[in-house]
C-alpha cells in the first residue's frame, strides 16, 4: 500500500504473520472476527467507505485473519473512522467490528503509529483533566455569561492514565 | 424535580458555551436541578484511540464521583453519553469491574454500579415528558421547518441505551422539536455522522459527511438543523464557514441546539439561549419565529 493505503496491484501476503490473528483474538471484544463471514455489511454502511473505499472494514477484518500485521497497524485509514457505530450496529454476525478497530488501533499506537492530535489530547488530559486548554480569556468570558468557572484539575487523570502506561505512547514520527 | 450531576465534558465549556447558557436556563425554567461537580474529567471516548483501559478508566471515575454524591449523570455530548453508558455496560462484568476498581484505589474511588447516565433530551423526554414541554411554550414556532440530527452515540451503542429510542428509526428529538411547535422535517441524509470524532486526525472524509448533509438539508426549504451534541454543531456550524472558503460554497444554515430551541418557544430572551454566540446568524430562523425585535 501507498501512504495513502491504496493497493499498489494485488496485496503481497507472503510476509504473513499468524500470531498477528491470535494476538487480537485475545481481546474479548475482537472475538467476533471468526464469526465474520465477509458479507461486507459493514462496509456497505459505513458513511467513510461510501466516499473512499479504500476505508473498509470488511477489508480490514480479512487482513486481520489473514496476519498482514505490518499492513494493517500502518495504514493512515484505521484513523478515519467517525466512530459512528453503523458497521456492528448492522452485523449479522454480531461482529463488533468498531471494538476490534479500536484493538487495531490501540496495537498501533503501541507500534508508534499514534496520530499527534491523539496523543496531545491525552497529555492535556493529564494537565487539567479536559482535552482543550483553558485560559483568561475563556474565563473571563464564562464569567460575563455567569457560568460557574471550570475548576478540573488533571492530577487523578494523570495517575490512572499512567497506570496504563498510555502516557509513554510516541506521536508518530517522534521516535 | 429530577436532580442530577451535570457531565459538561470538555468542548461544550471551553468552545460552545451557548449550549451550556441554554441548557442551563431551561433546566432551571422546567425544573431540573444540575449538580456541578468539580472532579469530573474527560469521558474518556478520545482515549479509547490509544487504549482503550485508559478510556474506561477515566468514564469510571467519572461515574464513581457522581456515585459518591448519591446521583445519576446529565450529559450534553453525545459522545460522552456513548462513552459513558457503555462503561456503565461494560462494568456490568464483575471481572471487568473488579480490575477497574483496583485501579481506582490509586485516586481513593470506587464503582460499585449505580450511577446511570442520561442525555439532557433523554431527561426531557422521560423525566419531564412531551405533555409537560408542550404546557411550557409561549411562542408560536408553527413557521419554522427543522432538520433533526441526533448525534451517532446519543443511541450508539444500542445494547448501552436500554431500549431507549430505536438507533436506526429514531423519533425522540423528532418528537422533542414537534413539542416546541416547530416541525421537524424529514430529509434523507438524517442518520448521517457528522464526522466529527475522527475530524482531529482525518479532515477529509469529515468535510465529505457535512456538505452531503448541508446540501441535502439546503434542497429541502428547512430553515436550519436541531442537534443536540456540540460536537455535531461545530462541524455543522463552524466547519460550514470553514467549507465555504476552502471549497468555495455558499452555505448558509443556521444550526440550532436543541435547548436554544426549545427555550425560544418558551420566550427565552437570546442572552438566555447564547443565541448570540454564533458562527452562522441566525437571524432569518428568529425572523421566522417571531424574534424580530431582537434582530
Amino acid at each position: 500500500m501507498d501512504q495513502h493505503g491504496k493497493a499498489q496491484g494485488p496485496i503481497p501476503i507472503s510476509n504473513r504473520n499468524p500470531q498477528f490473528r491470535r494476538d487480537v483474538l485475545k481481546h474479548r471484544e475482537a472475538q467476533g472476527l471468526n464469526a465474520c463471514f465477509s458479507c461486507g455489511t459493514c462496509t456497505a454502511g459505513c458513511p467513510i467507505s461510501e466516499v473512499f473505499p479504500e476505508y473498509s472494514p470488511k477489508k480490514l477484518t480479512k487482513m486481520v485473519k489473514l496476519g498482514m500485521k505490518q499492513e494493517v497497524l500502518a495504514s493512515p485509514w484505521i484513523w478515519c473512522c467517525t466512530t459512528c457505530h453503523n458497521c456492528e450496529q448492522h452485523c449479522p454476525q454480531n461482529v463488533q467490528f468498531f471494538s476490534i478497530l479500536n484493538v487495531l488501533k490501540n496495537m498501533a499506537a503501541e507500534a508508534g503509529y499514534a496520530p499527534s492530535p491523539w496523543v496531545e489530547q491525552t497529555r492535556q488530559v493529564m494537565r487539567t483533566g479536559l482535552v482543550f486548554p483553558t485560559d483568561e480569556a475563556l474565563a473571563r468570558k464564562r464569567e460575563a455569561r455567569s457560568l460557574p468557572a471550570i475548576k478540573s484539575d488533571g492530577a487523578k487523570a494523570k495517575k490512572l492514565i499512567e497506570s496504563t502506561g498510555t502516557d509513554k505512547i510516541p506521536a508518530q514520527g517522534d521516535r | 424535580m429530577s436532580r442530577y450531576a451535570l457531565f459538561l465534558g470538555c468542548t461544550t465549556p471551553t468552545q460552545v458555551i451557548q449550549y451550556e447558557i441554554s441548557s442551563r436556563w431551561v433546566c432551571r425554567e422546567i425544573g431540573i436541578e444540575l449538580v456541578d461537580i468539580a472532579d469530573f474529567v474527560c469521558c474518556g471516548m478520545n482515549q479509547v484511540n490509544l487504549s482503550r483501559e485508559a478510556g474506561l478508566l477515566l468514564a469510571t471515575m467519572n461515574l464513581a464521583h457522581a456515585e459518591a454524591k448519591g446521583l445519576d449523570i446529565l450529559t450534553l455530548c453525545a459522545s460522552c453519553t456513548g462513552a459513558l453508558a457503555e462503561a456503565i455496560e461494560r462494568l456490568k462484568d464483575q471481572e471487568t469491574r473488579d480490575s477497574v476498581n483496583r485501579k481506582l484505589e490509586l485516586v481513593g474511588l470506587e464503582y460499585k454500579g449505580r450511577t446511570r447516565v442520561k442525555h439532557l433530551s433523554r431527561v426531557l423526554y422521560e423525566d419531564v415528558g412531551l405533555e409537560r414541554i408542550k404546557g411550557k411554550v409561549k411562542r408560536d414556532l408553527s413557521n419554522l421547518r427543522v432538520a433533526p440530527h441526533y448525534g451517532c452515540h446519543y443511541l450508539k451503542p444500542e445494547s448501552a441505551f436500554e431500549g431507549f429510542d430505536d438507533p436506526d428509526n429514531p423519533r425522540t428529538l423528532h418528537e422533542l422539536i414537534s413539542a416546541t411547535g416547530a416541525f421537524p422535517a424529514p430529509y434523507e441524509t438524517l442518520p448521517l455522522c457528522c464526522g466529527g470524532k475522527s475530524f482531529p486526525v482525518s479532515r477529509e472524509p469529515a468535510f465529505y459527511l457535512v456538505q452531503k448533509k448541508l446540501d441535502d438539508v439546503m434542497s429541502q426549504k428547512i430553515d436550519g438543523l436541531v442537534v443536540q451534541c456540540q460536537t455535531c454543531y461545530l462541524m455543522y456550524s463552524d466547519q460550514q464557514k470553514v467549507i465555504n472558503e476552502r471549497f468555495g460554497k455558499h452555505y448558509h444554515i443556521p444550526v440550532l441546539l436543541y435547548p436554544q430551541l426549545l427555550g425560544i418557544a418558551m420566550g427565552g430572551d437570546p442572552k438566555d439561549l447564547g443565541l448570540d454566540l454564533h458562527a452562522i446568524s441566525l437571524d432569518g430562523l428568529l425572523a421566522k419565529a417571531g424574534m424580530d425585535r431582537w434582530i
